[in-house]
């Protein structure tokens, strides 16, 4: 390391380096405090600090919104919308997974097809779905399935575009080595094509779970009876500020809940290949 | 920590819209007869014809047939539509000009900052991974129906995305690209703009071209949800009036605005970043 | 034979006589790294110093410590003890004195080969009006066979060119003292010896101080005013010999003169000790 310029040391770092570092978990936790700190000064501030009764109506406070919560927890009627938004998000994503894996695959097996496609592929791609939420209500209804089919389409797009990736970025000499020994496509698509797919198709999927979460909160917004999304509409709709922010906090928990889940699994399956 | 899996958007070496390869994946040539425009029109043409026969044959409203549409389209064309289109456009630019700026701002800024940028980066992941779109109706009860909560939005989506990116961007320089303008004598200023800045550039328009489909989905959320005008407005109108036919017309004009958007965001890029894109 | 090695440097005349005060000198000069709680010594104590207007080589094993001996003359590194004098007083903070040209390829991706080398030029600190500005890179451009290659961005350039357009970029602003760091490794035997004339040449001319390291002995013999020869790590001075070449040296023909070879003979049987100790043989 001494002989990349300044490696990984800058000047300030360099000087730190002669003398004994303070242990790496006794600075993890001042930076853990320092973040108490700051977050608890805004939430202080929200609560205490004196506001107009006019404002107050719009800001509500930190205990306020906890409260509701709770209320929402005790009475249970918390649990059906988050089954709600769970559920559609579950079945869009997965029906969205297979169909675009499914196709990819086909398409990146039929370069030529795929090659015509290309435009129309691009053109539905580029247009924001949630546009689509219209037409779905109208065609399946105001319940689960238009907010599956928006969810799955949206999926779909990503997932079939990582596929037909994936699949392109085989490397070209390896697929000639293989025929050359003598594969038959049913052997180069399970040997190279899958094998080096694989990667592109797991980043897909993994990116699509945060699409699949949007598109499912923005079909409860525009219609719904149930979920974190159609909590937000009402409560905001009904100008109750409480509650308005008692379901962005249940978004937040929720968001930050699945964020953590996916990078536990993504470790465990990282792990796993290492 | 969330970061594992709360990844800022690579730059890429290349634009996306690159995979007019001359062999497939398994290395035989690929070519069609007459060329692939022949047959992507063709395909357009046919797929047309077999809509409007079917429209024709079941009368139905919901199938609808593209005549009509093409004709809602040429009647729009004569004025009515250029307002909706002019309120999304507006709500849109401005929406991403803001968020961009401030979020590159923020994002330097922080991304140089060596003692609170790691404190706050826990807390930024966290806003991160909050799909800020729904909040849409937080914004319309805020600030009304009028351009405004949509612009708010906007920005707030936009400048989220591009300071996560720029913030992971710089964090990723050189130090000893930093180092060696020091040595030449360079301030701080300097540094900046001829290391930072260009530096960060590619994580920027990441950034941007992650954002831009989301300031679309952004703008026409929040003008379906309350608005007087708009794209979005006009597709909510259209639907509560079960006009198909007005539904299938937005959707025409909003895949056009969509192909626009996205084909700048790969244009823009590929400029910019030239100087990884080519190699010799 | 290594203290007969030191006599011989203490007898050599210096290269001219007014040349008493030391430009960079390394007192005691040590270094330790601490990687993930380990302690790891670079460079035992060392002293060392570099009159003004002389041309210094470092040569020995890989990981040696020659590369921090720049690094703290540079001020990037603190030395853990010890201490480096930069024109007698002590190099904190960054030395602005020096040009340093890396091993590492630090060109900025994103500009052009012209632009990169006139990087330098544009800094406040040294404005330069255009017109000469771009005088200047074509000039060093040139000198340095990159003729036709202006407008490339790096990464469309071998790793050769790369290495000139960075010798380029150092040697421009004319800095007071060079600090480079191998910086001809990548070159082919032919370019390189173009390289090493213009070097020679650029350095006279502009009188400026060089400290060089490298891990080619006839380079350093060829080019140096002074070899020193470093020990497998944790650094330490193994042997210091003036070299009494007279200059301007060709470096073509030098190799085969008896007092090369001689010279050659003599650092050759310090440095195979510490290379067979070194780890990348």
């Amino acid at each position: 390391m001494s002989e990349v310029l300044a490696s990984s040391q800058k000047p300030a770092d360099a000087l730190a380096a002669g003398a004994p570092l303070p242990a790496k978990h006794l600075l993890e936790g001042r930076a853990t405090l320092a973040r108490v700190v700051i977050v608890g000064a805004i939430l202080a501030a929200w609560q205490f600090v004196p506001v107009s009764r006019g404002i107050k109506f719009w800001l509500s406070g930190p205990w306020e919104i906890v409260t509701t919560l709770v209320g929402w927890v005790v009475d249970g009627s918390l649990w059906s919308h988050l089954a709600a938004t769970l559920g559609v998000m579950i079945v869009g994503y997965g029906i969205g997974c297979s169909v675009g894996i499914g196709l990819g695959l086909l398409l990146g097996f039929l370069p030529r097809l795929h090659r015509v496609l290309l435009p129309f592929i691009t053109a539905f791609y580029a247009l924001p779905k949630i546009a689509l939420a219209p037409l779905f209500i109208i065609l399946l209804g105001i319940g689960m399935g238009s907010k599956v089919a928006l969810v799955a389409i949206t999926v779909f797009f990503l997932l079939l575009n990582a596929t037909i990736d994936g699949i392109k970025d085989v490397d070209r000499d390896l697929v000639q080595s293989l025929r050359l020994m003598g594969a038959n496509s049913t052997e180069l698509l399970s040997k190279v094509l899958l094998p080096s797919a694989k990667p592109w198709i797991f980043t897909g999927a993994r990116i699509a779970v945060r699409y699949a979460f949007t598109a499912t909160l923005l079909a409860e917004l525009i219609a719904a009876n149930q979920g974190i999304g159609f909590l937000i509409e009402f409560y905001s709709g009904n100008f109750d500020s409480t509650g308005t922010y008692a379901a962005v906090l249940v978004l937040v928990i929720f968001s930050v809940s699945l964020t953590e889940i996916l990078s536990r699994i993504e470790r465990r399956a990282a792990s796993r290949n290492a | 920590m969330a970061d594992a899996s709360m990844q800022p958007a690579l730059p890429r070496g290349r634009p996306e819209i690159e995979i007019m390869t001359d062999t497939s994946a398994d290395g035989t040539r690929q070519d069609l007869p007459g060329g692939y425009l022949v047959w992507q029109l063709g395909l357009g043409v046919v797929l047309l014809g077999v809509w409007e026969w079917a429209g024709f044959v079941t009368g139905s409203q919901w199938v609808n047939r593209p005549s009509s549409i093409g004709y809602q389209l040429a009647q729009w064309s004569t004025g009515e539509i250029y307002p909706h289109l002019a309120t999304t456009i507006i709500e849109l630019l401005s929406g991403l000009v803001i968020g961009t700026i401030l979020g590159v701002l923020a994002g330097l800024l922080l991304g140089r900052a060596t003692r609170l940028g790691p404190i706050l980066r826990p807390i930024i992941v966290a806003f991160y991974s909050i799909p800020l779109v729904s909040l849409a109706p937080l914004f319309i009860m805020f600030f009304g129906v009028e351009m405004l909560p949509k612009i708010v939005l906007v920005s707030i989506v936009v400048f989220f995305l591009l300071f996560f990116n720029t913030f992971s961007g710089v964090a990723t320089i050189d130090d000893d690209l930093v180092a060696t303008l020091q040595l030449m004598g360079a301030s701080r200023r300097e540094v900046f703009m001829k290391v930072v800045l260009p530096a960060s550039t590619a994580w920027v328009l990441a950034g941007i071209k992650v954002a831009l489909p989301f300031a679309l989905v952004g703008t026409i959320t929040g003008e379906m949800l309350a608005a007087r005008s708009g794209l979005g407005y006009l597709l909510n109108q259209a639907s509560q009036q079960f006009d198909m036919t007005a539904i299938y017309a937005v959707l025409a004009i909003l895949m056009v605005v969509g192909v626009i958007v996205s084909e700048v965001a790969v244009r823009l890029e590929g400029w910019l970043l030239r100087w990884r894109n080519t190699n010799t | 034979m290594r203290g007969a090695v030191d006599q011989m440097a203490a007898m050599g005349p210096a290269r001219s006589a007014d040349r008493a005060a030391a430009q960079i000198e390394l007192k005691g000069a040590s270094k330790t790294f601490h990687v993930r709680g380990q302690a790891i010594r670079a460079l035992d104590p060392v002293d060392l110093s570099v009159a003004a207007e002389e041309f210094v080589a470092l040569v020995g094993p890989s990981g040696c410590g020659k590369s921090t001996v720049l690094n703290m003359t540079a001020g990037l590194l603190t030395p853990s003890e010890g201490q480096v004098l930069y024109g007698g007083s002590p190099v904190h903070d960054l030395n602005r004195q020096v040009g340093y040209m890396t091993q590492k390829d630090t060109l900025l991706p994103w500009r052009r080969t012209s632009d990169n080398i006139r990087v330098a030029l544009e800094l406040a600190c040294r404005a330069t009006p255009k017109a000469e500005a771009d005088e200047r890179v074509a000039r060093m451009t040139e000198l340095v066979g990159l003729k036709g290659f202006e407008h490339h961005y790096p990464n469309e350039l071998s790793g050769g060119m790369r290495k000139r357009t960075l010798l380029a970029r150092t040697l421009i602003y004319e800095p007071e003292t060079l600090l480079m760091d191998e910086p001809f490794g990548a070159l082919d035997a032919q370019l390189k010896l173009v390289m090493l004339e213009q070097l020679q040449a650029l350095v006279q001319q502009r009188r400026m101080t060089v400290l060089f390291v490298t891990h080619d002995l006839g380079e350093a013999i060829a080019l140096a005013d002074k070899v020193v020869v470093f020990s497998a790590r944790p650094g330490r001075i193994r042997a210091i010999r003036k070299i009494d070449l007279p200059r301007p040296r060709d470096v073509y023909t030098i190799r085969f003169t008896p007092e090369f070879s001689r010279y050659h003979e003599e650092l050759w049987d310090v440095l195979k000790d510490e290379v067979s100790k070194g780890t990348d043989i």
